[in-house]
């Protein structure tokens, strides 16, 4: 009993200092910014461009001369229509913002789960990237490095794409789709696209797994791409019918955040998707909708 | 002329060689890299009888024959990658003979029109074996299987290296991209017949000991077939009156063409133009005449038999093991005709292999699994990959149609197989924990793989919500991606194979 009160005692501490530095990093500049921009109702250029604006400007994240690692889900053989994988204008403008900073280099890529050339190609992320001036690359399984994770709970060590550590900036870009196992994919699932060795283990026990994994990431920003969305049979889709268009874009620095206001989009609570709240209870960021200062922008008027 | 013929023959070799390495994904509309195959007409004759159909396809094959009628054995001599190779060995890495030329058993070339009796008789009785024989579909098939497995070892190991060099990672990633962007794939699956394959390369280039081109003399079917067609030649070597008869050309000619008289024989003449270069009084010179007569090829009757026993005792003892592996089917790349009219077709030449390495990479050439008859036919391996949902690349590969050209919509229809559960120990039906990789990588946009969801009592007495998945028989296409993905290690949750229970099917 005494074990457990201490345990919600760190529990509830962690989330109200993250809250509190999270508010006072906001309002370390004059300005102060949201948690969370949701941007709704434009196309997706300028879906993302509004959010990010809005959250303080690429310049908040991407500092001249810096090197940015993007990664959108490019996971599936599948054309941009059918919602598997990031829309491709939306890692374009990304790319474009990260270089009107001075990025030094900006770099896209995924560990598919289809054959890797085929998803590059017809996601069309491959060529949006690149035409948008990004270095888009296959993953090589060689530049795998074992991270140590103390804080995993499951997962001590797993290896970790070598540019992830080596980069300045993380930016994630998954889009949000259904998803049989975890219910949801956003954010933090989508991480799973950076990690070498055999991730279908990481199934055994998702929701501790991906908590775990995500530990030993930092995330600099988490660009969730809610423009299409896929309302069944995700991961993988396939079927327009499952398709549909909410054109939203939700921009946070707080990885946990971006994925429950993701959540709320489809009419999940947060509370629902068990590996938020475990995410939430070990400090990776705020779950709780009430607690978080979420800018909602409609873009139609 | 030897010099115009050398540039031709390496013209042709990187010709065969750029169409190899183009095979692969995206296969857009450039030139076919089955093109050589296409060409062979030894391929299309003996496909077109054993499997009694025209391949549209193997039309240019006869293209070839036609200018073999007045010009000879052109294409032994200028263009067949497989002689060029033969030629190259024998000039940079076989040690001079003594005299070049020792073994002139001039009834030993016979052997290579027995052996064209033998595959015409087999395929006749329907049973192909010019598999064995081409030369063109046997090179395309060193290469896929040994040769491009090989150089992609090499070069991924020397890259392992480079990558642990901390300050060269930037280089030496931007170097392996633009690798990956032209020739190497992602992923190489590797071949159990490596080594069969490149024992019989080897032993083609280990006979250039024996003799200059002992395969083309000897054995080539190809040769033979093209040979047969140039009896009546107008393209013959002619000696003028000025030749001294120093026997330089004689112990010189890689076909052992020359006769003791200096006149040539035209069946076994490639037209190398070898003799012409190194006649010193330049007596020699190709010319259009009327046809030679020196143009019998003098067969023994009792071998002539012998051959075409052989040809259709072996076809009808072949035919026979099909009933042992019919219970037994393999599964075939999606588009295969049925199972007797692929193997009349396939040639083994395993481009379809080899396209399929750049994507799904679940190609593989049997080595039992489809029976004696189908040795080293294309069957699909889900441990070494899996059929991609949109690629139809083996399809529009296969030169002689043994795998149908299909479009995309089409192909996504195949059924090539069944998946089932192994639910003894798949995850959720054994350990009672959720799982659901095979239901997430499941192409089809109506998902072949279903699941429930159910409360049960774990071992331990808890209860839990687990989602069970199960096929739906009638939508699996049997790609197996599932059984590929499966994280279970040895002995997949889920595997596919070419039966199919369902309630609409008879066992």
């Amino acid at each position: 009993m005494q074990e457990l009160d201490r345990r919600h005692f760190i529990k509830t501490a962690t989330i109200t200092g993250l809250g509190v530095y999270a508010l006072a990093a906001g309002q370390s500049d004059n300005q102060s910014f949201p948690h969370v921009v949701i941007t709704q109702n434009a196309n997706p250029a300028t879906l993302v461009k509004h959010a990010i604006d809005n959250l303080g400007g690429m310049q908040s994240f991407v500092k001249k001369g810096q090197s940015v690692l993007i990664k959108p889900n490019i996971g599936w053989d599948r054309l941009p229509e059918q919602a598997a994988n990031t829309n491709p204008e939306i890692v374009a403008q990304v790319v474009k913002m990260c270089k009107e900073q001075g990025a030094k280099r900006i770099r896209v890529l995924d560990r598919t789960c289809n054959e890797p050339k085929r998803c590059y190609l017809n996601s069309g992320i491959e060529k949006a990237a690149k035409d948008a001036g990004a270095q888009v690359r296959h993953v090589v399984d060689s530049r795998f490095i074992d991270v140590d994770l103390p804080q995993g709970v499951l997962i001590k060590k797993w290896p970790v794409y070598k540019d992830v550590l080596d980069f300045d900036v993380l930016i994630n870009i998954p889009i949000a789709k259904d998803h049989t196992v975890s219910r949801l994919t956003l954010g933090m699932k989508n991480i799973m696209g950076v990690l070498g060795g055999d991730r279908g283990q990481l199934h055994r026990d998702f929701h501790t797994a991906i908590v775990d994994v995500n530990t030993g990431i930092h995330t600099t920003l988490t660009i969730i791409d809610a423009y299409r969305v896929l309302l069944r049979n995700g991961p993988s889709g396939g079927n327009i019918n499952d398709v549909e268009e909410k054109k939203t874009v939700i921009v946070s620095a707080d990885r946990v955040a971006a994925d429950a206001c993701a959540a709320d989009l489809f009419g999940i609570h947060p509370q629902e998707l068990e590996y938020l709240q475990n995410a939430a209870s070990r400090g990776l960021g705020v779950a709780d909708l009430e607690k978080l200062n979420i800018r909602s922008i409609d873009l139609s008027a | 002329m030897k010099r115009f013929r050398r540039i031709s023959q390496i013209l042709f070799l990187l010709f065969f060689l750029g169409l190899f390495f183009l095979a692969r994904f995206p296969y857009g509309t450039r030139v076919p890299s089955d093109l050589f195959l296409r060409f062979d007409p030894l391929i299309g004759l003996v496909t077109a009888l054993s499997s009694r159909s025209l391949g549209l396809l193997l039309l240019p094959g006869i293209f070839i024959l036609l200018l073999t009628i007045p010009f000879g054995r052109f294409f032994c001599g200028w263009i067949c990658p497989l002689g060029t190779l033969i030629d190259i060995n024998d000039k940079y890495f076989v040690k001079k003979r003594n005299i070049s030329n020792s073994f002139r058993d001039k009834k030993l070339r016979n052997l290579k029109f027995y052996i064209l009796i033998f595959i015409l008789l087999a395929s006749l009785f329907s049973v192909q074996f010019v598999w064995f024989f081409d030369p063109i579909a046997l090179l395309t098939r060193t290469f896929t299987l040994t040769v491009f497995p090989a150089f992609v070892w090499v070069v991924n190991g020397l890259f392992n290296i480079l990558f642990r060099v901390g300050f060269l990672d930037e280089p030496v990633y931007w170097t392996y991209d633009l690798l990956q962007q032209s020739v190497l794939p992602l992923r190489q699956p590797t071949f159990n017949s490596s080594i069969l394959v490149l024992l019989l390369f080897l032993l083609i280039l280990i006979a250039t000991i024996i003799s200059k081109r002992f395969w083309c003399r000897n054995i080539c079917p190809l040769g033979a077939l093209l040979g047969l067609f140039s009896k009546f030649r107008i393209l013959n070597r002619y000696v003028d009156s000025t030749c001294n008869q120093c026997g330089k050309c004689l112990s010189l000619c890689k076909m052992n063409a020359i006769e003791d008289d200096y006149s040539s024989h035209v069946v076994e003449c490639i037209e190398c133009a070898d003799c012409v270069d190194t006649c010193k009084p330049g007596s020699i010179s190709f010319r259009f005449s009327k046809p030679n007569d020196n143009n019998k090829i003098d067969l023994s009757k009792r071998h002539f038999l012998q051959a075409g026993t052989t040809g259709v005792v072996g076809a009808i003892v072949l035919s026979t093991t099909r009933q042992a592996v019919s219970g037994n089917a393999p599964l075939r790349p999606p588009g295969s005709l049925d199972e007797q009219d692929f193997l009349d077709r396939c040639i083994r030449c395993q481009e379809c292999v080899k396209i399929c390495s750049s994507t799904g990479g679940c190609l593989q050439p049997a080595v039992l699994k489809a029976g004696i008859e189908g040795f080293w036919s294309p069957v699909l391996d889900f441990s070494s990959g899996y059929c991609e949902f949109s690629c139809n690349l083996c399809g529009k590969i296969c030169p002689t149609g043994a795998i149908q050209n299909l479009s995309l919509k089409e192909k996504q229809k195949i059924k090539m197989g069944t998946a089932y559960f192994n639910k003894d120990i798949c995850i959720p039906w054994y350990n009672l924990k959720d799982c659901l990789v095979c239901e997430e990588h499941c192409p089809l946009p109506e998902k072949a793989i279903k699941f429930d969801i159910k409360e049960v009592e774990k071992p331990d007495g808890s209860l839990a919500t687990v989602k069970f998945p199960y096929v739906n028989q009638d939508l699996c296409t049997g790609c197996g991606i599932c059984e590929n993905k499966c994280p279970l290690v040895g002995t997949k949750g889920i595997y596919v194979t070419v039966l199919q229970q369902g309630p609409e099917s008879f066992i």
